[in-house]
């Protein structure tokens, strides 16, 4: 068992992935390209996240042994590369689709149909946001605002930006993806994708959701308001983006709690 | 109409992307004509005499903030900050994805004015297709003879490095933008020490936006009094107004300071047939709205701040009465939560309180007390943290409140 970046690779059960073979050569081959990015800058740190674009052109996400190298050849550790890549949102700690889509869901595209156009692409995709489709293809996320509101409602696949964006226009990039004639070239596949990319963290309090601290809600008790009314739709709202088994003992979970709200008249 | 064309004098007509198309129109002169024939402190007198303010946000003069920087014999550098993402603000993406050139040209100008060696662009990553353009246009012109060694004979040394984000809003705030350019966390500083003293790797620095170098061109080339003729008292020449949300035409518009915003309402092609005016959000996601009865104030900075608002980055979302304010409130609210680096309490801990009431607000289940909480909460985070993208959270989520109170009364449990 080793420690690499951050995450317990365990070699022997599961073997070594084709990718993790393949790293070494692959390494060898952006070494120059690596020393060309970090003379670019009085104090190597500065090229860390540059490095890190880079792998990610060619991995597909930011790989542990991507992480390691820039550790050793920067001079950090590898808790300080983690903890800067773990930052900024576009680069992915584990793997993706071929073709991410980031929908807008900023001020100006959301009075402007950004939020059919979420419906439309959730549905579509059978995705919620931060999830990948169950064939591994398209990685779908809503995103902030993505700088083109007088094109209403946008999005970027794979940072190539796509305008007003209606219904049709979904149904054509959608089938465009899965007919594999996609206008914009798709991303470099080195693992299959799990449903999320994004790496849990403690205290998350949903999936697809990062908390950024432990302190509760004022007048939020988790579920059940002061009131009395229990908030089972809001918490079934929050799971929308949930699938399968975890939509379900969700459900499970908030009946039993309901229950026994109801058996025992416990009051939060 | 005042609708003028400065910066934005060709875009959508002609490929202005490649040098040589640049150069027809006079590009390169003005860098020409500083390294041969100004000196460091004359470019730096244009820019301070032109009234020139930044046009990223803060609207700090450009003259001032170059004459902080110490005279330490340290080296020093300028950083161009194309890391747009202020909602409804997109004039530097089009400024770097069609005029490089001239964005480029205002930076080597803005070096050699504060008599740097080095300079950065740190553009947003979400913007592939700028970062690709503006690396093109850095390599154009290295090879033409603007970049480099002993540029075009005049003994000066200037280097370009074109440096990707990885998407963060917070990175465009000026030390979280160097931090991240350091490679680190693009966790803001606290100030002092201001950049001007301790920035880029501890040396002097400044940090201007991307449409407040590309007009040093102009102003180098039709003088510094052309362009303080322009405009009001305080807010002198031109600005990209990026001009979104209920109107038939968004986009950029370029108009003189002190335009009123009724003009510029009616240059965006006014309101869809039928529809009547609720709020205008003149200054990017963290101004305050003004309405109606506003429409006749100069677009400005001291008459936009007189109205208890805010200029900012130059973006205006235009609200009709088809908008829930409610669901408007959440989604700015919703960003700063999103955004906030999580350094400081208030406004890690009290924008994720902030949003989840207001979602128990859009679901028709918000309590007796919310509203109440809304005000104390946003204006507890105010004034309490590093940077200002805690104190963003309050001005738009007010206003809307204040004068909309029965849309958000209307979503309390009866």
């Amino acid at each position: 068992m080793s420690q690499v970046g951050g995450f317990i690779a365990i070699e022997g059960e599961f073997g070594v992935t084709e990718r993790e073979k393949a790293f070494p050569a692959l390494l060898e081959r952006l070494k120059p390209r690596c020393e060309e990015i970090i003379a670019r800058y009085e104090e190597k740190r500065s090229a860390l996240v540059q490095l890190m674009h880079l792998f990610q052109e060619h991995e597909g996400f930011v790989s542990p042994q991507a992480m390691r190298y820039a550790s050793e050849r920067l001079g950090i550790t590898l808790a300080d590369v983690e903890s800067t890549v773990s930052f900024y949102t576009l680069l992915y700690r584990k793997p993706v689709g071929r073709y991410v889509v980031q929908v807008c869901r900023g001020l100006a595209c959301s009075i402007c149909g950004a939020e059919d156009a979420m419906r439309a692409f959730r549905e579509r995709l059978g995705a919620g946001t931060l999830e990948t489709t169950e064939d591994g293809l398209i990685s779908y996320e809503e995103v902030e605002c993505l700088a083109a509101c007088d094109r209403a409602p946008c999005a970027q696949v794979n940072l190539e930006f796509v305008y007003d964006l209606d219904e049709k226009k979904i149904g054509e990039m959608i089938a465009a993806m899965r007919g594999g004639r996609y206008a914009t070239a798709p991303m470099v596949q080195t693992e299959e994708p799990q449903r999320t990319w994004i790496v849990e963290q403690e205290g998350s309090i949903a999936q697809g959701r990062r908390s950024k601290g432990g302190l509760g809600v004022p007048d939020d008790p988790g579920g059940i308001d002061r009131e009395g009314v229990i908030m089972l739709d809001r918490i079934l709202a929050k799971g929308f983006a949930m699938h399968g088994a975890s939509r379900e003992r969700l459900v499970r979970e908030v009946r039993d709690v309901t229950e026994l709200v109801k058996e025992e008249g416990v009051r939060f | 109409m005042p609708v003028v064309k400065v910066l934005t004098d060709g875009i959508g007509e002609i490929d202005m992307r490649s040098i040589d198309a640049y150069r027809k129109r006079d590009g390169y002169e003005q860098w020409k004509r500083a390294l041969l024939h100004l000196k460091p402190e004359e470019v730096m007198e244009y820019a301070d005499k032109s009234g020139l303010r930044g046009r990223g946000g803060a609207g700090f003069p450009t003259g001032r903030k170059w004459s902080f920087l110490p005279k330490n014999g340290k080296p020093r550098y300028l950083v161009c900050n194309s890391d747009e993402a202020e909602p409804g603000t997109f004039k530097d993406r089009m400024l770097i994805e069609n005029v490089p050139h001239l964005v480029l040209e205002g930076m080597l100008l803005g070096t050699y004015g504060i008599g740097s060696h080095h300079a950065f662009i740190y553009v947003r990553g979400e913007f592939k297709e700028g970062f690709r353009t503006f690396t093109r246009a850095v390599e154009e012109a290295r090879a033409a003879g603007f970049i480099g060694k002993d540029v075009l004979g005049s003994g000066y040394d200037v280097e370009v490095t074109v440096h990707r984000g990885a998407g963060a809003y917070i990175c465009g705030e000026e030390t979280g933008l160097l931090n991240s350019l350091e490679g680190k966390r693009g966790e803001p500083r606290l100030k002092p020490p201001f950049p001007a003293v301790e920035g880029l790797y501890g040396m002097p620095t400044v940090v201007n936006n991307v449409e407040t170098l590309a007009y040093l061109v102009p102003i180098l080339s039709r003088g510094w009094e052309w362009f303080a003729a322009v405009g009001t008292e305080r807010s002198k020449g031109f600005k990209v107004v990026s001009v979104s949300g209920h109107v038939q035409r968004p986009g950029n518009y370029e108009v003189p300071l002190g335009t009123p915003v009724r003009e510029l309402l009616e240059l965006a092609g006014g309101l869809r047939p039928g529809r009547t005016l609720k709020a205008i959000q003149p200054g990017g996601g963290s101004s305050a709205c003004i309405f109606e009865e506003h429409l006749d104030i100069p677009y400005d900075y001291e008459s936009l701040a007189k109205a208890g608002t805010m200029l900012g980055s130059g973006a205006m979302v235009v609200f009709d009465d088809t908008t829930d304010f409610v669901k408007a409130a959440h989604n700015l609210v919703r960003f700063y939560a999103h955004e906030s680096c999580g350094q400081c309490t208030p406004c890690r801990e009290g924008g994720i309180w902030l949003e989840r009431v207001l979602e128990r607000l859009l679901e028709h289940r918000g309590l007796r007390g919310d509203l109440d909480m809304l005000h104390r909460v946003s204006s507890t985070i105010t004034g309490t943290n590093l940077c200002p993208l805690g104190d963003s959270i309050e001005p738009f989520l007010r206003s809307v409140l204040l004068r909309f109170p029965e849309q958000f009364e209307a979503c309390l449990i009866s």
